[in-house]
């Protein structure tokens, strides 16, 4: 009962639960209209086409319209919008965003004329260089104050559709989505704690299926050359996919499964975390030190992200670069980050491993221990990225009606009218609770999969197992608190003043 | 033209944006209309708005309630009496918080 609990979908078809039978997920593909539109082979495209011309606007407007970041299309949908509207979808539903990634369609394009011939070298199959990727976003976003800066935000989409044609364009598959784009990899942990996933409705059917569509595709009759549906390009076979991660949303299964036995399902949000079943084309979570720094960087990074936002760490900077005489950004931005993304990190959960070592007697060595417990981490860290991206989303939701306004009113098409800058967002005395609210959230289910994990792994005292990881993400949760009730203080330099 | 603003450091609060217009030969510049907006350097901050009142020929003051600590971009927009139109901005970086 308790398994069918956890995860609807993700149940052994051998064996029999005890309880009374389960309720069907909810299958949004189901849903009149919407389920049908989705079904529809085009519907990813159809989605693609807005976000690739609202991608082109921003990178022309980022390049050639006004300096000012708040008048500026390219910062004002990247640094409030994208990231806002992203972290709600995933929350309220799932990985939508990497279904609507313009920079795919681009790629597709390329792709009825370019061929890649090679495959990812079996070295780099991994999260590491999505991991580096991720920290160093997260470094140069406040060593270069990206936010303000309409003309650098417009450069790194232009760097991204660059990065993704030519990884795209020499390797096959899905390969710069699966090892390399780091907004990918925050899309998949954080979609670990959405309320749907892509998965088999029924398993007998797959028992039952021999083509493999899912994965390979369909092929012309007679010639393997000819493709006619993509199968799943990022490696995850659906009958062994537990899951959202490394899962892109393309719906390419779902057009491939010759049974319709695909569908868009509910699940218990963060109920995958509390498992470590083998994953197609994942493996086992507690096995993957990479996904386990991915993890990491996404918790640690999120707080690490927000307190670059906050007061007082002008305070700490100010004090780094007098007791260390520098001053250099670059150096006390690393310094912070090595504190943050590594020091922080290896204290926390070093010292619960250890407590969970000698005291709940689990038996694994420190470091499976690290990466088994680590995942408990993840909706709270999401908790943080909502709040603090949530914040920004929501305060400054209707600055795109000035913007746009603007944008028409420069190019001699001002059918909106002149621009009404006071038009902002949502007062604060909503927002702050509903900060609170994604934080305590993400603290509830960050208490939830310890509790299943500690159960699992010491079931005589399981409270001892949980206790060090329950102080960790209380310690964690603190420091969110602390920070979501702290003056913002957006500043362009950290060395200033 | 001179801009200045005052109290040194910013805080978060009121502050004096001080505007001096002269042409080339140095005659103060009067009966210009100027409004004064604030930007944060973030997007999706509410932005400021204030206008400038003539105090002495050619000098103009306006007070800017800066809302929040952080860096902020101060644009003069400037109507000559002529007609003729001009913008300036000022960057006001590390605007201090109060608590």
């Amino acid at each position: 009962m308790k398994k069918a609990l956890l995860n609807t979908n993700m149940h052994d078809p051998d064996k029999e639960f005890d309880g009374p039978a389960e309720a069907p997920p909810f299958d949004l593909l189901k849903v009149p209209l919407l389920g049908r539109l989705l079904m529809w082979r085009h519907s990813r495209t159809l989605v693609q086409i807005p976000l690739l011309l609202v991608s082109v606007a921003m990178i022309l407007h980022g390049l050639l319209g006004p300096t000012i970041s708040p008048k500026n299309l390219a910062t004002v949908l990247t640094w409030v919008h994208f990231r806002g509207a992203l972290v709600l979808v995933l929350l309220c539903a799932g990985n939508f965003f990497c279904m609507a990634c313009p920079f795919m369609l681009a790629r597709n394009f390329m792709r009825r004329f370019i061929h890649p011939r090679f495959t990812w070298p079996r070295a780099l199959r991994n999260k590491w260089i999505a991991v580096a990727l991720f920290a160093l976003i997260l470094f140069v976003y406040e060593l270069f104050s990206l936010w303000s800066s309409p003309w650098l935000t417009a450069w790194i989409i232009v760097g991204y559709f660059a990065t993704i044609l030519v990884i795209d364009g020499v390797f096959k598959h899905a390969t710069f989505c699966k090892y390399i784009c780091p907004i990918g990899q925050f899309n998949f942990l954080a979609s670990t704690v959405s309320p749907l996933e892509v998965g088999v409705r029924d398993r007998q059917v797959c028992s039952d299926c021999h083509t493999r569509d899912c994965i390979r595709g369909r092929h012309a009759p007679g010639s393997d050359l000819v493709i006619l549906q993509r199968g799943c390009e990022l490696a995850l076979f659906q009958p062994g996919k537990v899951g959202n991660m490394d899962c892109t949303f393309c719906l390419d299964c779902v057009h491939a499964c010759p049974h319709d036995n695909i569908g868009i399902l509910s699940r218990l949000p963060a109920s995958e975390l509390m498992i470590d079943p083998q994953r197609s084309g994942v493996g086992y979570l507690s096995k993957r030190k990479d996904i386990a720094a991915l993890t990491l960087v996404f918790c640690f990074g999120a707080l690490m992200n927000a307190f670059g936002m906050v007061a007082p760490v002008y305070v700490v900077e100010a004090w780094l670069s007098h007791l260390l005489h520098i001053h250099h950004l670059a150096p006390v931005l690393g310094l912070l980050f090595t504190v943050f993304l590594v020091a922080e990190p290896a204290i926390l959960l070093g010292i619960a491993a250890w407590i969970t070592r000698t005291w709940a007697g689990v038996t694994l060595s420190w470091l499976p221990l690290i990466i088994r417990y680590i995942y408990c981490l993840v909706p709270l860290g999401f908790g943080m990225w909502l709040a603090h991206y949530g914040y920004h989303f929501l305060t400054g939701l209707y600055t795109i009606v000035p913007v746009t306004q603007g944008v028409l009113a420069d190019i001699g098409w001002p059918v909106f009218g002149t621009p009404h800058w006071t038009l902002v967002g949502l007062p604060m005395y909503v927002v702050e609770p509903l900060e609170f609210g994604f934080l305590l959230l993400g603290m509830a289910g960050s208490l939830l999969v310890a509790w299943h994990l500690a159960e699992e792994d010491s079931a005589e005292h399981p409270m001892r197992a949980f206790t060090p990881w329950a102080a960790v993400c209380f310690v964690l949760f603190l420091g969110a608190i602390w920070l979501v009730t702290q003056p913002m203080d957006m500043r362009a330099t950290l060395m200033a003043g | 033209m001179q801009e200045m603003i005052s109290p040194q450091p910013v805080r978060v609060g009121q502050a004096t944006i001080a505007i001096q217009l002269a042409d080339a030969s140095a005659k103060p510049v009067t009966h210009a209309k100027i409004s004064v907006e604030g930007d944060m350097s973030h997007p999706g901050m509410s932005p400021i708005f204030a206008t400038a009142t003539e105090t002495s020929p050619g000098m103009y003051t306006a007070q800017l309630d800066f809302n929040m600590g952080g860096d902020w971009v101060v644009l003069s927009h400037i109507a000559l009496a002529d007609g003729r139109k001009l913008e300036r901005r000022i960057d006001v970086s590390g605007v201090e918080s109060n608590q």
